[in-house]
């Protein structure tokens, strides 16, 4: 049944961006099961680039709207109307170029001509850009998913965590302003998605929104560990077995300062990180090595296997 | 009514004069030199509005929505980053005093709370970043590792068009100076690389038919940057 009510709708593209296809490997993995689970589908795209993340516009206006652009207007080639990423850093960067491309027709037009020129499809400002985790929302929903599990995560508390750019800014996103989408101040998505999984989410995370300091990562060490901490240390205040995540920045970050994070602050706020797509995948009956758990260097594989899974 | 700033009267209008025995001497058709603020600068606020999204800057009424909301100010705790006041003191041109922040405007880590929540619509992030590169383009700052950060990751995914995470971190770590913990990289390198985390090198991907559009884009980039450093010195 769910099957068909997703295939009644339009594919959208999937743009998994350089960080699916390297350092997020699981993300990807455990995102084309949940979907095949429910029944979804989505488009790869073929020859993709990287969307310029936060980094390129510093240096280049033009080069950090063609950039994604591209990809766009690739999305458009094949025939769609909405490009789904799974990355909240290109989320961001797609739909800041998917904006600009429709609203500054000077802009457009010089990008367009920077495209041509690179022998790519000019954008026709066609694609709207979505986040997997709204996608999944929308499309399956909560009673979906509820309907797709065989190994409900019980005894489970998860801390939802959410980030800086899956909902901001709205004027990018149009997260908050039209209709089906999530709530940029108290988003709450990631939370229904869990709990249909079975797992208890903690009510009072109040590190949900903020920053991981992921684009800082190497330039601004300090800065970047000490927003990884706070994370992991109001999980654990919050009473959280495990941090859930939806973007590979935020996850790969908390990872690389674990180290760090447990020198300064101790082992007792050290949690376990994990993709949604890994946890649902659990609950949907896969098994810890197809969810790809013990590929996080959290090790989440381990406090999963201690609650009896396999 | 006497007047009391007595610098603002000219004093050429003060008249000596008795008149039946009295003296009525003062500063009758007295005039006040104009009072309205003259020294203001608008250099900064004219080349941040050439940046993209820069223009939203004069829509800005000092609310502090942005400052309040601020990752860096209200979460990190850093009160020497302050949105509002870089904003503030690019609108009078105070260059002096944004040279004293110059080490603290580059650690925006670009989380768009400000620009969600900005009741004017300014594009706060952006405005902060082009308060930045104004200080870098004329030369009242230096280059922050940043910006150095932002070229690095430019030039890597400009190459093949698909960023090769493990090249660009040794790039930009012996960039900054900094040794490779060895010892930490093979061990992470390897547990990378067994659960297919990484490709590097050789075995990176790349995007096909790159090769015309990195040219094109490698131009354009050459062509905004010097763009940036000359408007700087106008």
């Amino acid at each position: 049944m769910i099957a068909a009510r997703g295939s009644m709708e339009p594919v959208p593209a999937f743009y998994p961006g350089c960080s699916l296809d390297g350092l997020g490997t699981p993300y990807e993995v455990s995102t084309q099961r949940v979907l095949s689970h429910l029944g979804l589908h989505l488009d790869r795209i073929v020859d993709y680039n990287c969307c310029g993340a936060t980094e390129v516009k510093s240096l280049s206006q033009d080069v950090s709207i063609a950039l994604p652009s591209r990809n766009l207007s690739l999305a458009r080639s094949a025939g769609h109307h909405q490009v789904v990423a799974a990355c909240s850093g290109c989320v961001y960067s797609l739909a800041r170029a998917h904006s600009v491309m429709n609203e500054d027709g000077k802009t457009r037009q010089r990008v367009n001509e920077l495209l041509t020129r690179g022998g790519a499809p000019p954008y026709d400002g066609g694609a709207a850009v979505q986040h997997v985790l709204e996608f999944i929302y929308q499309r399956a929903g909560p009673d979906g998913v509820r309907a797709a599990v065989r190994h409900p995560l019980a005894g489970i508390t998860v801390a939802p965590y959410y980030g800086c750019l899956y909902t901001r800014p709205k004027c990018y996103t149009g997260v908050g302003k039209t209709a089906g989408t999530d709530n940029p101040e108290h988003p709450h998505f990631l939370d229904e998605l869990l709990v249909a999984c079975g797992a208890r989410v903690v009510e009072d995370f109040s590190a949900k929104t903020v920053c991981c300091g992921g684009g800082h990562a190497l330039s601004d060490l300090e800065v970047s560990v000490a927003f990884c901490a706070s994370i992991l240390n109001e999980a654990q205040q919050a009473g959280a077995d495990i941090i859930a995540t939806i973007c590979p920045l935020g996850q790969v970050n908390i990872e690389n300062h674990l180290d760090r994070v447990r020198a300064a602050y101790g082992e007792g706020v050290v949690r376990p990180a994990a993709y949604f797509t890994q946890l649902m995948c659990l609950a949907f009956g896969s098994s810890l090595r197809e969810a790809r758990l013990a590929d996080n260097f959290t090790r989440p594989d381990r406090l999963f296997r201690s609650r009896g899974f396999t | 009514m006497p007047i009391v700033e007595r610098s603002l009267v000219e004093v050429d209008r003060t008249e000596t004069l008795v008149l039946d025995g009295v003296d009525v001497s003062g500063d009758w058709n007295a005039f006040l030199r104009p009072r309205v603020v003259t020294d203001l600068d608008s250099k900064i606020v004219d080349w941040v509005k050439t940046q993209p999204f820069g223009e939203t800057i004069s829509r800005c009424w000092q609310c502090g929505t942005c400052t309040a909301s601020c990752c860096m100010h209200s979460d990190y705790g850093m009160s020497e980053f302050n949105p509002r006041r870089f904003i503030y003191l690019a609108q009078i041109g105070d260059e002096k005093e944004l040279r004293l922040h110059s080490d603290a405007l580059w650690r925006c880590i670009s989380c768009n709370k400000c620009v969600e929540r900005c009741p004017k619509g300014v594009k706060v992030e952006e405005v902060v970043h082009a308060i930045g590169r104004y200080l870098r383009a004329t030369g009242a700052a230096p280059e922050s590792p940043a910006d150095r950060f932002d070229r690095a990751y430019t030039e890597n995914l400009l190459d093949r068009g698909i960023l090769d995470e493990a090249a660009l971190y040794r790039t930009y770590e012996r960039e900054e100076g900094r040794q490779l913990p060895l010892r930490e990289l093979v061990r992470t390198g390897f547990r990378l690389l067994t659960t297919g985390r990484l490709r590097t090198g050789p075995l990176a991907h790349r995007t096909r038919g790159w090769r015309k559009m990195r040219s094109v884009l490698r131009a354009q980039l050459q062509v905004d940057e010097a763009k940036a450093a000359s408007g700087g010195r106008k």
